[in-house]
């Protein structure tokens, strides 16, 4: 694969991975959430690999959209980016906290396989990318 | 004189945990941004790199924010 020799194509190379990676894992934590506890266990799999793609998605979006402004903008982007994704997953953590349609356990493992899978992704397409100092 | 409840604490200890479990992303995410901050204003030339090393280790902490967030599925 070709490495990424400017900071946008970096980011999108990697949306374009996370996305994939979290399909997958989806797809692999839905058919185990199913032998779990059946369409419970589908529901919670896909909804924990969602949260992790949107979590991990907003941050590079926030960069992609950051870059473009000062340095201020940027980081207020970033930062308030990542304030708002915080709250929010809070609030929706205690909104899904005892539902019904949750199975607990699965829905955290999916989780977490997708969050640790998008740190790879993101590890490596940052050690192979090469941005020149001086960006055309 | 019978004295049976000096203090009372209501609510869920869940919501303590997570306030501890968000010390510490709150801290390194700090660090990540106070330091990418003094790097630009030093080298504003290597700004791209340095937002991109960022983002990298910001990715890393706020992992372990939203782990922390989602344990009371597990341990609830």
């Amino acid at each position: 694969m070709k490495p990424s020799t400017n900071a946008d194509q970096l980011f999108k190379k990697v949306l374009g991975q996370t996305a994939l990676l979290t399909g997958l894992i989806a797809s692999v934590g839905s058919v185990a959430g199913y032998f779990v506890e059946g369409a419970n266990g589908v529901v919670s799999a896909l909804i924990g690999s969602a949260l992790a793609f949107v979590f991990g998605a907003l941050t590079v979006i926030s960069m992609l959209v950051g870059r473009r402004l000062s340095l201020a903008g940027f980081f207020g982007v970033v930062m308030g980016g990542w304030l708002v994704k915080l709250i929010g997953f809070a609030l929706l953590a205690r909104a899904l906290q005892g539902a019904e349609f949750i199975n607990g356990p699965v829905l955290f493992l999916t989780l977490v396989a997708a969050i640790l899978g998008s740190l790879v992704i993101d590890s490596i397409a940052v050690l192979s990318a090469r941005i020149p100092v001086v960006e055309a | 004189m019978d004295i049976t409840n000096v203090a009372e604490l209501t609510g869920n200890i869940a919501v303590v945990g997570y306030g501890l479990a968000a010390i510490g992303p709150g801290i390194g995410v700090g660090l990540v941004v106070s330091k990418t901050i003094e790097s630009i204003a030093r080298q504003p030339e290597l700004a791209s790199k340095l937002q991109v090393t960022m983002w990298l280790g910001i990715a890393f902490t706020e992992a372990l924010a939203l782990i922390g967030l989602a344990t009371p599925f597990i341990f609830a």
